[in-house]
């Protein structure tokens, strides 16, 4: 691996002690672990009494009461969860944008996120989209022994779905970090990774090269993914027709994550350091 | 005349004139540029002249078009104003999906006065366009904007009104989103807002329920009690005062059974009656009442799962106290052949479906009478609480890969693994001869743990009733599954986990085919909150300030401009890309 994307795993993994990852309310359920469920369950921390009625757990009747009072009374424990976190990073070539800091930005805010899930007693898993959803070695270890993090697909995550669908787990919190820069329906992408999840974020990583309006003149523009070559002459119209193309990108993708419940934040991988913000705002990372 | 020297944009837009010129005269060299997709660029104009070194002039047809689009620009930047028809702001409507909007008075329900409402507000001040969001047990926006009545009759069919419950707060968040603090927001309910009163600029509220009196089952449940089922029905009064209804309960074919319920004002009845474990669907009806659809349940048989257990321990007196415990919980099948749980006294494989329980009764050097440490959070730890028990143990260490569940000291005294196959291997290391587990309410715990749990890992679904809005957890080996809803709509799950959370959007009876197996479930409405309609009432709070109001308004018409501009550079597009500009 690249040492420049170990080194932003380190840098992440610092900067993620400070957070925590916030776990919705839905997401409450799920494996037995280490957190408070939403549901009366089977911990240790005794929640309440309640007068036993047909259909409760016979083993959970305390029967010292009945022996003192002759009345059936059951004990109520509090559930005990480990929310996980299922991380998806797209995996492809414009992640990894020449002279940007798009792909390190990408490393460091993964290892954030992981650490701050850690911090939070989640488990993790992360998938790289990029010839199928695969998970990366070591992926439930700390950031800084994750394996084979590398930005070479030529496939979109919409593409990577159609040759090797993912495992998540139910009632996972899911957040997918890609530029989002393909032609496509955004839709049908999110409802399948919203499908079965307590909470999906959709994170936007793009380097400031792709957030800016280009400089005027004379461009040879290369697809970093297809190789393809445009030869435009860019001044003011063309500049502000690149910020509507990507305004118009950003709200389809925004109404999308709308209608299926999740929800959405544009980083800027130069400026992450200072944007964490965004990720407080949406609700996805608390201070820890 | 426009006075366009007073604006220093269209000055500064005049000065781009020269600009071109100069553009024309120093054209670069193409810079290469790597870009993540060029998905933002398809829409440029594919320059077709330059990349050359030579320095060269486009043709003047070119330059004049641009100079006639640049000048058009210069008069926008001006902001010329005219008198425009300003609309009225979206509309985003938040209704009420809860199965309390059916109550009805004079046959008209809170629902028909509010569709009513929302007609006629169309009538009198249309907006420009409108969205729907239903407030069920999650708020869910109805498709695309409707522009017109007719489009929002239409969206208006989803309007079921059977959740059970009303998530009004967070479709209100919703909405605020959707329309960016820009649209109206119109609730349409039957109860009054939670503090009484409405703040918002943007926020109307209009409540069409009464305090009807209504009587309804809020709980029902039907659970295996041993060889018969035993039935729990409450019923609740949520009328003003004392009053009579009449319930009857019907099994099968089986002539109904119905008694006089009197109670008093929000008061409520328990009955609980044992039905033979044979009967079939229990139905229980209430009078008719203003709301009809907590009126009645259905009750199928509770789902009895039962485990073969097959007791292969040489030593007789274990083997008494395993069969004695394992009969005691009611879970165990009355034959033992392909036995699903294997309790033996070598930890060895038995079976491809075979759970086992190796048993090591070994004469044990070692007593504990605690503390022993327990994971709780494991099912077969459940209700175990080890109070005062002497547990009797040979000194071991914890077998590689398992998981140890109690502890005394570091000597594992029951431990679980599970094998490449799925299959749970669970080790006791238990001797009874001086130990009291076996006399304590602990050991048959443990023994209907084991066995709940295993059946925990069997296909079929979890549970045969539930509530409205409920998951019901479906266990499958990776059939596919279809599941046909009491509507009659059928959804297919082509491929499935191990586990299927089914969605219970209506009452009534499913079915669920997966494989060859067919089962069914009922879902009944039992949701006390929305049956009490005491808190119903009918009126309006909050409304929309007055700049909402149709007017006319000085309107910039420099987008006029803007199109001709588009235009002229429409036409230069064209003309480049066919050449025709001369190159």
């Amino acid at each position: 691996m690249d040492p420049a994307y170990r080194q932003a795993l380190h840098d992440g993994e610092k900067l993620g002690l400070r957070y925590a990852l916030q776990i919705p309310q839905v997401a409450a359920s799920g494996w037995t672990g280490s957190r408070s469920g939403r549901h009366a369950g089977s911990s240790i921390d005794f929640q309440d009494y309640r007068e036993y009625q047909p259909g409760d757990d016979l083993r959970f009747i305390d029967w010292g009461i009945y022996a003192r009072t002759d009345r059936l009374t059951v004990k109520l424990y509090r559930e005990e969860v480990t929310p996980h976190l299922d991380l998806i990073l797209d995996g492809s070539c414009s992640m990894n944008l020449e002279d940007t800091a798009k792909a390190s930005g990408a490393a460091q805010l993964a290892a954030l996120l992981a650490t701050a899930a850690a911090n939070a007693q989640c488990t993790q898993s992360v998938w790289l989209a990029g010839e199928g959803f695969q998970r990366l070695p070591n992926d439930a270890l700390m950031p800084s022994a994750w394996d084979r993090l590398e930005w070479t697909s030529k496939r979109t995550p919409e593409q990577a779905f159609e040759i090797l669908p993912p495992k998540f787990r139910r009632l996972g919190v899911r957040v997918l970090v890609s530029d989002l820069l393909w032609p496509g329906e955004p839709l049908q992408l999110l409802r399948r990774l919203r499908d079965g999840a307590a909470a999906l974020f959709v994170i936007q990583l793009l380097a400031r090269d792709d957030a800016t309006p280009p400089e005027h003149g004379n461009l040879r523009v290369v697809d970093s993914e297809t190789g393809t070559e445009n030869e435009i002459y860019i001044d003011a119209s063309m500049a502000r027709q690149y910020t509507d193309n990507l305004a118009q990108l950003q709200q389809s993708w925004a109404d999308a994550c709308r209608q299926c419940g999740a929800q959405m934040t544009t980083l800027i991988a130069e400026d992450l350091g200072t944007s964490l913000g965004e990720l407080e705002a949406i609700q996805l990372l608390t201070p820890a | 005349m426009i006075p366009f020297l007073t604006y220093p944009l269209a000055l500064m837009a005049l000065a781009a004139v020269p600009a071109l010129t100069a553009i024309y005269l120093l054209r670069n060299r193409f810079r290469r540029r790597q870009v993540s997709s060029l998905v933002l660029w398809q829409f440029q104009v594919q320059s077709k002249a330059g990349g050359a070194k030579i320095n060269r002039l486009q043709l003047p047809l070119l330059f004049f078009l641009e100079l006639a689009a640049l000048i058009l620009l210069v008069v926008a930047a001006t902001g010329p104003q005219w008198k425009l028809p300003q609309s009225a702001r979206p509309l985003i409507v938040v209704l009420d999906d809860s199965f309390s909007m059916r109550a009805v008075q004079d046959q008209v329900s809170a629902q028909t006065r509010a569709r009513d409402f929302l007609e006629n507000l169309f009538h009198h001040q249309p907006p420009p366009a409108t969205r729907l969001i239903l407030a069920g047990r999650e708020p869910r926006s109805l498709g695309v904007t409707a522009k017109s009545w007719r489009e929002v009759d239409e969206l208006l069919r989803q309007w079921q009104c059977r959740a059970p419950s009303a998530a009004i707060d967070a479709a209100m968040t919703l909405a605020s989103e959707v329309g960016k603090q820009q649209a109206n927001l119109l609730v349409l309910t039957d109860h009054p807002p939670a503090d009484g009163k409405i703040t918002s600029q943007r926020l109307e509220w209009h409540a069409f329920g009464r305090p009807l009196d209504n009587f309804a089952i809020v709980n029902a449940s039907r659970t295996a009690f041993g060889e018969q089922d035993r039935c729990l029905l409450e019923v609740a009064n949520f009328s003003s005062g004392a009053r009579a209804t009449r319930l009857a309960v019907q099994t099968g074919s089986n002539a109904a059974q119905s008694q006089a319920i009197l109670l008093g004002a929000h008061e409520s009845q328990r009955l609980v009656f044992n039905l033979p474990a044979a009967a079939p669907a229990l139905r229980a009806t209430l009078d008719a009442d203003a709301l009809t659809e907590d009126n009645g349940i259905e009750l199928l048989p509770p789902i009895r799962k039962r485990v073969r257990v097959l007791v292969a321990v040489a030593n007789e007196n274990a083997s008494a106290l395993a069969n004695r415990a394992l009969d005691a919980t009611g879970l165990r099948a009355t034959i033992s052949e392909n036995p699903e749980l294997i309790v033996h006294e070598t930890d060895s494989a038995a079976g491809s479906n075979a759970w086992s329980l190796a048993w090591s009764t070994i004469a044990a050097t070692n007593a504990y009478t605690g503390p022993f440490i327990m994971d709780t959070s494991h099912p077969l730890a459940a209700g175990m609480a080890l109070e005062g028990v002497v547990w009797a143990a040979a000194a071991a260490t914890n077998p590689p890969g398992a998981v140890p569940v109690i502890f005394a000291g570091n000597t594992p005294l029951l431990s679980a693994r599970e094998d490449a196959m799925g299959r749970r291997h669970l080790t006791l290391n238990l001797n009874p001869e001086i130990s009291t587990l076996q006399n304590t309410p602990d050991w048959p715990i443990l023994f209907w743990n084991i066995l709940s749990w295993r059946i925990s890992e069997m296909p079929g679904l979890k549970e045969s009733n539930a509530r409205l809005g409920a998951e019901v957890v479906l266990k499958t080996t990776g059939e596919a599954v279809t599941v046909m809803q009491p509507n009659g709509e059928k959804r297919f799950f082509p491929k499935t986990g191990g586990e299927l959370a089914l969605e219970t959007p209506q009452p009534g009876i499913y079915s669920v085919v997966a494989g060859a197996t067919t089962n069914q479930f009922s879902v009944n409405v039992l949701a006390a909150d929305k049956s009490d309609l005491s808190a119903c009432a009918t009126g309006q709070w909050g409304k929309w300030s007055e700049d909402t109001e149709h007017r006319l308004v000085e309107a910039s018409v420099g987008w006029i401009f803007g199109l001709l501009a588009l235009a002229l550079l429409t036409a230069h597009l064209y003309l480049v890309a066919t050449a025709k500009g001369g190159s």
